[in-house]
């Protein structure tokens, strides 16, 4: 596990590197990756470790960046209470869709249902006209992070670089705990979870509330990346994204999350330069990683090292 | 002494169905308590009234004094009454550790606060929990096979695991569903050993189903006979094996 833990070493050396080798282009798909990896983690904790089939996670990134564009608009709040408004939005979006695993709607049902509110979110983002500017999108102020101004990518790169580190170090430190045991322990088997004094339903709750707030937090990321919120930006294609970046990148793994979102972002960035390679390409790397490395990029790192392995306790 | 657990005409009704009818018995502390009887007489179903799976319909039960009708199946566990499965409780993609301190969940006290911003208090809880669990697990011998995955276990050390991780918080009260079936005869012995040394020496009260009737006589203390949902027999195994009602539910003769 220590030998896990000298991954932490490669961060400042990319803090340090990454802005004076990458343009201002660069610089912005890195900062899309620092983004998604918060929405892959946040999404593969429910998918991943719960193991709920729950598609709310992009519907959470909306009202993540929603929140964060409107308060900052119309209540011309600071960026950095935006995004902790964000991660309380997201939280409690996350609550009322672990309501319904709470019912007993599972699987399919469960699947259908948070795509279902997906679209709904999008609707109303879409016709909540008067305050969201429908489909033009809503433009948000320039964001300052406490003094510092984002008004380009490199400081936007070291405030996401630290918002990512931080919320997935605090996501690993739960994962490997108590807490996240009990929330593996109910996707492997829910009925023997309870025989050992676990409340399960307390648990679903955290895994589904903690999953939102990552992803609302991402959301807020999102808004001051792209500046002008669009309610496409939280359609059935981006799920499928989203959901893309997860099983490339392995499920139920941080490191995966890392991996997808870098990889589902970077590449078919790159092909951008092809017209229609780029999605052509998304659909090639999900079908040869899913039918060559079913459980995602992070098993080729298994195979160089077991510490690799995803673990619920720390040494 | 006072009983472990006192179950007072106990009854389960699956919509019209009577699964158990009128269960009434004591089970103690140090005592093996084995649960026979033919397919459907209700064996399980009397576990999962027990352990809160299934709610009884009639009849009070209580722990340690304490009733336990109607709660749910971790709070019953939370107060001390652990049960393994048939089909096999654990968590395949975990390793037997991790299995083991899951199962000490209750017993490691660590916030939700200390555990996201890594506080030391919250990182000594899970390091003690750690600790027990590769101890409990040396105990049993299994300390080779601690990290790895449970799945890719043989059946023998998934049963043991299994014991080890429902043992791991030391209840007073354990509940056994086929605890030997699928294990070759001397793993069979070994764990029939193991299970009179936790009565004996530790003083748990254990409740077993079993279907090897060589196995009940020579390993428990008291039988409870069950015939389609009805206790119609308690008692040491010597009485048991004379027994004309039993007989008849077994071999079925007049």
């Amino acid at each position: 596990m220590s030998r896990l833990q000298r991954i932490y070493y490669l961060i400042p050396v990319v803090a340090l590197v990454i802005p004076f080798m990458a343009n201002e282009y660069l610089l912005w798909v890195v900062n899309a990756m620092l983004v998604y990896i918060l929405v892959t983690v946040g999404f593969n904790l429910v998918i991943g470790n719960l193991g709920q089939l729950a598609f709310a996670n992009t519907a959470f990134f909306g009202i993540g960046a929603y929140t964060a564009a409107i308060l900052m608009v119309y209540a011309g709040i600071p960026y950095v209470l935006a995004i902790v408004a964000s991660a309380v939005a997201g939280g409690v979006a996350g609550f009322l869709a672990s309501v319904t695993a709470l019912r007993g709607i599972r699987l399919y049902y469960l699947a259908i249902i948070t795509l279902a509110f997906g679209e709904l979110m999008r609707w109303v983002y879409l016709h909540g006209d008067k305050v969201t500017r429908g489909s033009d999108g809503l433009q948000i102020p320039q964001p300052s992070f406490f003094w510092i101004p984002l008004d380009s990518e490199m400081p936007k790169f070291y405030v996401f670089l630290l918002l990512t580190v931080l919320v997935v170090k605090a996501t690993s430190n739960l994962m490997r705990s108590r807490i996240g045991r009990a929330i593996v322990s109910i996707r492997d088997n829910e009925a023997s979870t309870a025989s050992l004094g676990i409340h399960t339903a307390r648990y679903i709750v955290v895994a589904f509330v903690w999953s939102g707030s990552v992803v609302g937090i991402a959301g807020a990321m999102f808004a001051a990346l792209i500046e002008r919120v669009f309610p496409e930006s939280f359609g059935l294609t981006e799920i499928i994204v989203h959901f893309g970046m997860v099983l490339v990148g392995g499920t139920g793994s941080i490191v995966g999350s890392v991996l997808g979102a870098i990889t589902l972002t970077a590449l078919p960035e790159y092909f951008r330069q092809f017209p229609g390679m780029d999605e052509l390409l998304f659909g090639v790397i999900i079908v040869l990683v899913l039918l060559f490395l079913p459980k995602g990029l992070v098993s080729l790192l298994c195979r160089i090292s077991p510490a690799f392995n995803e673990r619920y306790y720390r040494e | 002494m006072e009983p472990l657990l006192e179950l007072q005409g106990v009854s389960v009704n699956f919509s019209g169905l009577q699964a158990l009818a009128n269960v009434t018995f004591n089970a103690h502390a140090g005592e093996v308590r084995a649960v026979i009887g033919p397919n459907g007489a209700g064996k399980t179903t009397l576990f999962n009234a027990i352990s809160g799976y299934v709610p009884s319909t009639e009849g009070a039960m209580h722990f340690m004094g304490k009733p336990i009708h109607g709660l749910a199946p971790h709070e019953i566990s939370a107060m001390g009454v652990r049960r393994t499965f048939q089909n096999g409780g654990l968590f395949p993609e975990m390793t037997a550790l991790e299995n083991v301190l899951t199962g000490l969940h209750v017993d490691i006290d660590s916030s939700f606060l200390g555990i996201v911003l890594g506080l030391r208090e919250a990182r000594e809880a899970e390091r003690e929990g750690l600790a027990r669990a590769r101890r409990l697990l040396d105990l049993m011998d299994l300390g080779a096979i601690a990290d790895q995955p449970v799945k890719d276990l043989s059946g023998g050390q998934q049963r043991m695991v299994e014991i080890v991780r429902t043992l791991a918080t030391e209840p007073p009260l354990l509940l056994l569903d086929e605890p030997v079936v699928g294990l070759s005869p001397p793993m069979r012995d070994r764990m029939m050993e193991i299970i009179r040394r936790l009565a004996g020496e530790e003083g748990i009260g254990i409740m077993l189903i079993e279907h090897v009737i060589d196995l009940v006589m020579s390993g428990s203390d008291i039988i409870v006979v069950l015939s389609s949902g009805e206790m119609i027999a308690e008692g040491p195994p010597d009485e048991i094996r004379q027994n004309r009602e039993v007989l008849e539910a077994y071999l079925g003769h007049a």
